[in-house]
């Protein structure tokens, strides 16, 4: 309950603070079509060629869901991870993470929900639009196999949660190194597209050391009924990655000695 | 070029070149963040190799890698970050000691640029000469190819470096500028030829491209260097780039002018 409560008032909070900058609303709205409008270009690109029949086993609606999953993430980055998890380290070089702490409310909560960025918000809408159209589109699409999607997706989101989250954590003993998440979007980046349009030996280090196919390909493969229960799998690995991480941040918070005293 | 002005150019890269080296391993993870070019090379690269010819649109696997390594190297000589900086110093009010200098900032940040360049320069040839030898890429073996690259990519560099600067001022107006920055770079990203070889684009795409600069900062080059365009379509490039430079130098000088009236010196 206190959480709900703290939740609104930081939603409230960041409202307030982006409506200030009126401007920019109108360019992060032309800038998420134009984010899209990539991703679009550049599928859109392989199937125009007379060449490519299909994308590693994709039709392009099929393809276009995996678009749209991987939009879908970036917009959840952007309005929700990028703006929290990146102050942990500017809060660790210049001390400020010492307010945080004495708060009486869990330190991790406090930094992964303070903040929204919602002028991103149009690049969630596009990318969920974006697979509902495509899903559409195919016209085979289940009631469990939407389900399966859904939970897939849910494991996912908890997965890049962690892996954004574990990467910040690091701040602690590498001070220097800000931005190190951006290490994550380089690789996320393969994930544009389906896993099977890659070549082959790069599969396996995309699904098990970095699980950039559970994120994008799999929840999409679910919506085409792909999948079984074997899919299950992933919720296993989201809450493996959660465990670590929370023992990483507990860890990192036992060694931490503040730079202000 | 006099003493005096030898001078000052000097000291300002003594100076931006120890600020870069402080953020090395910022760079390193900048450099190694940016992979577009890359996944769309490996997806070309299996289909063509997956495809009945062997080949898409006239390009081979060993081409496909050979334009998108290119590409990439070409990206990361490309990359610029003066918008961020001119937004943030506008909006925070830490352009006010700045503008304090008898030295337009302008150059502090361009030459800023270049020593950047000078401390990824090491590690981004040792990561291109092992992409290459991994994916067997080929280049042109013609030295005036070469040269011709070398004079093509510092001027397309320019080109967007003032582009840039142009989006960061225009913070003055709007106080936060960093959306129009991100709507710039996916155009340069989609036109400039990050997606695909440009000629493999639908023929609608290619024309309307043509009219922008950005298939000529980075399509160009990378053609050059694979053996796929020729010195007489760099002499064409080289001087649609001057013009645009040319153009965005003078709207820069414009928007400065105004801008700095219209700065309000937060927090001064």
């Amino acid at each position: 309950m206190r959480f709900w409560k703290l939740l609104r008032i930081y939603l409230s909070a960041s409202l307030s603070v982006q409506l200030a900058y009126r401007a920019n609303f109108l360019a992060a709205i032309l800038s998420s079509f134009a984010n899209l409008a990539t991703g679009l270009l550049g599928v859109l690109l392989f199937y125009s060629r007379p060449e490519i029949k299909e994308l590693g086993g994709w039709n392009l609606e099929g393809a276009l869901m995996v678009v749209g999953f991987f939009t879908l993430t970036e917009g959840l980055i952007s309005v929700w991870l990028r703006p929290n998890l990146t102050q942990l380290s500017e809060g660790i070089r210049t001390g400020t993470l010492d307010f945080l702490l004495l708060k009486p409310v869990d330190a991790q909560f406090q930094l992964s929900a303070r903040n929204l960025n919602l002028l991103r918000l149009p690049d969630m809408l596009l990318g969920l639009g974006l697979i509902v159209w495509a899903g559409a589109a195919l016209g085979t699409v289940t009631l469990s196999g939407a389900l399966l999607s859904a939970v897939l997706y849910l494991s996912a989101i908890a997965m890049v949660y962690a892996i954004w989250f574990m990467l910040n954590t690091t701040a602690f003993w590498l001070v220097n190194v800000q931005n190190i998440t951006e290490l994550f979007q380089g690789v996320f980046s393969a994930g544009r597209y389906p896993l099977q349009a890659l070549p082959l030996w790069i599969r396996p280090v995309l699904t098990f050391v970095i699980p950039v196919a559970f994120i994008t390909t799999i929840p999409a493969q679910a919506l085409r009924g792909e999948l079984g229960t074997a899919a299950l799998f992933s919720p296993l690995v989201a809450l493996i990655l959660l465990a670590i991480c929370r023992v990483l941040w507990l860890r990192a918070l036992g060694s931490y000695t503040s730079a202000s005293s | 070029m006099n003493a005096h002005t030898w001078r000052k150019f000097r000291v300002l890269m003594a100076t931006q070149f120890a600020h870069m080296t402080v953020y090395r391993a910022e760079i390193v993870i900048w450099m190694l963040s940016g992979t577009l070019s890359l996944v769309m090379g490996l997806i070309w690269m299996q289909q063509a190799a997956s495809a009945p010819g062997g080949e898409i649109g006239g390009y081979t696997a060993r081409d496909f890698a050979s334009y998108f390594i290119a590409t990439w190297g070409t990206a990361q000589i490309l990359v610029v970050w003066v918008a961020w900086e001119l937004s943030f110093d506008v909006r925070q009010g830490t352009l006010s000691p700045k503008l304090l200098r008898p030295i337009d900032p302008f150059w502090m940040h361009y030459v800023g640029h270049w020593a950047e360049r000078i401390v990824r320069l090491p590690l981004m040839f040792v990561l291109l000469v092992i992409f290459a030898v991994l994916t067997g890429a080929q280049y042109t073996t013609q030295l005036s190819h070469w040269l011709a690259y070398l004079l093509l990519v510092p001027l397309a560099f320019t080109l967007r470096f003032l582009l840039e600067y142009c989006i960061g001022l225009l913070a003055f107006w709007f106080e936060a500028a960093e959306n129009f920055q991100e709507l710039v770079w996916v155009l340069y990203a989609a036109l400039g030829g990050l997606l695909a070889p440009l000629s493999l684009y639908p023929a609608a795409v290619q024309k309307v491209a043509a009219f922008t600069p950005f298939p000529y900062m980075l399509g160009l080059p990378c053609d050059l260097l694979t053996g796929k365009a020729d010195l007489s379509d760099v002499l064409r490039g080289f001087f649609i780039l001057l013009a645009w430079t040319v153009g965005f130098g003078l709207l820069r000088a414009l928007m400065w002018r105004h801008g700095v009236r219209k700065y309000g010196a937060v927090g001064a």
